[in-house]
Order: C-alpha cells, then sequence, then structure tokens
C-alpha cells in the first residue's frame, strides 16, 4: 500500500511539474480587423507594434498563431482576456497537434 | 479578418493626451444605441438558472457548462479549448465574468452615446477600449447573422437593394471604418 501511495505521489508530482508548458493560440476570424487585432495584442500582452503585427500577420496568414506560453493557470487568464475582447482564442498543450 | 478603409466622415479623432472624440448624427447615435442595447439583452438573456446558490453566484460559478446553442452567443462567448470536458469546466467557472465585463463595455457605450451632448462622444483610453470591445461584439454579431464565415467580400457588397442584409451589411462596415477610426486614434499615442 505504501509503495501504492508513493507511486501517486509520483505520477502527482509528475502533473504539477510537468515543464511542457501550455500556450494561447489566436485563431483567424473574417470578422475581427487586422488594425484591431494588433492593437488588442499591444494592449493585453505589451507587445510592439512591430511584434503584434508580426503575429497578426501570422494568424491572417496561417490561420493562427501562439501569442503566448506558461503554465496553464497563467494561459486560461490570457485566453479569458482575449475572449474579452473578442478575439477568437484557445489553449492548450504546446506539445498538443493543432 | 478584413481591411476597411471608407472614405467618409472623419470618424474619432484623438484631443490631445488621453481624449478621443468622434460627432454622431441624431440617427448615426440611435442606431448605435440599438445596437449596443440588442448586445446587452443577448448577453442578459444567458442568465445563471444558479439562483438558488447564491454563493456560487457571488463568486462567478454559473450552471453552464455547456456551450450557448445561438450562434451569435456562441461566437460573444467561445470555447477556450478544443476538448469539451475542459472547456465546460472553463466555462462553468468564468463565462459569468467574461458576460460581465462584455455587459460593461456595452453598458459603457450606451451611457456615452446616450449622455453626449450635440452627438459629440469623448472618451478616454479606457473608455475608447470598452468602445472598441462593444463595437467588436456587435460586429461579431452581425457577422454571424450575415454568414461572413461562408460569404465573400465582394458578395456582401453586391447584394440586391431589396435583400433584408444589405441594411445590416452597409451597418456591419460602416462600424468597422469607425472602429478602424478609434485604433489610429490611439495608435497615434502608441507611435
Amino acid at each position: 500500500m505504501v509503495r501504492l501511495d508513493e507511486k501517486i505521489d509520483e505520477d502527482i508530482q509528475a502533473i504539477f511539474t510537468s515543464d511542457r508548458p501550455w500556450t494561447t493560440i489566436v485563431w483567424d476570424d473574417p470578422v475581427n480587423l487586422m488594425s484591431y487585432v494588433t492593437y488588442v495584442l499591444m494592449e493585453l500582452f505589451g507587445f510592439t507594434r512591430e511584434k503584434a503585427h508580426e503575429l497578426m500577420m501570422k494568424v491572417h496568414t496561417e490561420g493562427k498563431a501562439v501569442v503566448s506560453s506558461g503554465s496553464r493557470e497563467e494561459m486560461e487568464h490570457d485566453v479569458a482576456r482575449l475572449h474579452e475582447y473578442g478575439l477568437w482564442a484557445t489553449l492548450q498543450r504546446e506539445d498538443q497537434s493543432l | 479578418m478584413s481591411e476597411e478603409s471608407k472614405e467618409r466622415q472623419t470618424g474619432f479623432r484623438r484631443h490631445g493626451d488621453d481624449a478621443f472624440v468622434a460627432e454622431f448624427s441624431v440617427s448615426e447615435s440611435e442606431v448605435l444605441v440599438n445596437l449596443v442595447e440588442q448586445i446587452i439583452e443577448l448577453l442578459g438573456e444567458r442568465k445563471d438558472s444558479h439562483s438558488d446558490d447564491p454563493l456560487a453566484a457571488m463568486v462567478g460559478i454559473t450552471s453552464h457548462d455547456s456551450p450557448p446553442d445561438d450562434d451569435v452567443l456562441l461566437r460573444l462567448l467561445p470555447n477556450a479549448y478544443a476538448d469539451q470536458v475542459d472547456a465546460s469546466e472553463f466555462r462553468r467557472y468564468t463565462e459569468a465574468t467574461l458576460r460581465a465585463k462584455k455587459t460593461a463595455h456595452a453598458m459603457s457605450m450606451r451611457i456615452d452615446l446616450k449622455s453626449a451632448s450635440d452627438g459629440c462622444v469623448e472618451v478616454d483610453h479606457e473608455g475608447a477600449n470598452a468602445w472598441l470591445g462593444a463595437m467588436n461584439d456587435i460586429r461579431l454579431a452581425l457577422g454571424v447573422r450575415l454568414n461572413v464565415e461562408e460569404k465573400s467580400h465582394e458578395e456582401l457588397e453586391i447584394l440586391a437593394p431589396d435583400d433584408p442584409l444589405r441594411g445590416v451589411y452597409a451597418v456591419y462596415s460602416w462600424l468597422g471604418w469607425l472602429q478602424e477610426s478609434l485604433i489610429m486614434a490611439l495608435m497615434d499615442q502608441a507611435l
């Protein structure tokens, strides 16, 4: 029994200390203006205009772009803020296929 | 995403360090108030059916863990995860807050319009962000009705004069232009 408990402890530990970060993805949307997406990325993430424009163009041309990465809680916070401004965003594990 | 470049009126302009001003005709103001009130109403329709649990309501937990049936509401309150179980869990704890924030943006825009003297609206940076969020929510809602996912910009431009969507598209385009003018005024500061 002790061994089993230790095993579970290890598993739980592994979940909490997983080094695979989470990512926030912004998806292309036919409604949102290109300038608006750029502006929202600057406002919410403090990106320079150049960086925000680069990410917006990636969303526009490739259909999606990773805009932030970190802990699951942090990414949930980022997605909620993006949803507040109407951007189409989701979060997922970094190595999860898109 | 789409680009807007309508040469009409002036839209929002920067006034000094932290003021953004636009003038609206009576009919323009009425259209905007009407649209923003529809957004407030729509968000309010998805009330929490958790009234029996005031504590849950207080901390923003709702009984909603499934996405809205209405396409417009689903676009305003989208899933945060591709996985349905994760999406439901996230929605249960966050949807009420998202609805409250979107409603606050819309209320802010509505009050600015209602209290404008001679149709002249003046907002600060924070107020401008509320307007951008609210105008975007209106455009997202109209976009669903116009089916912009399927239809091209060109197809929508040549709608027949008697097509009821023609007027909707005109408002949608005008809002895009208005939104763009406010973004440009805000971006001046960022340069």
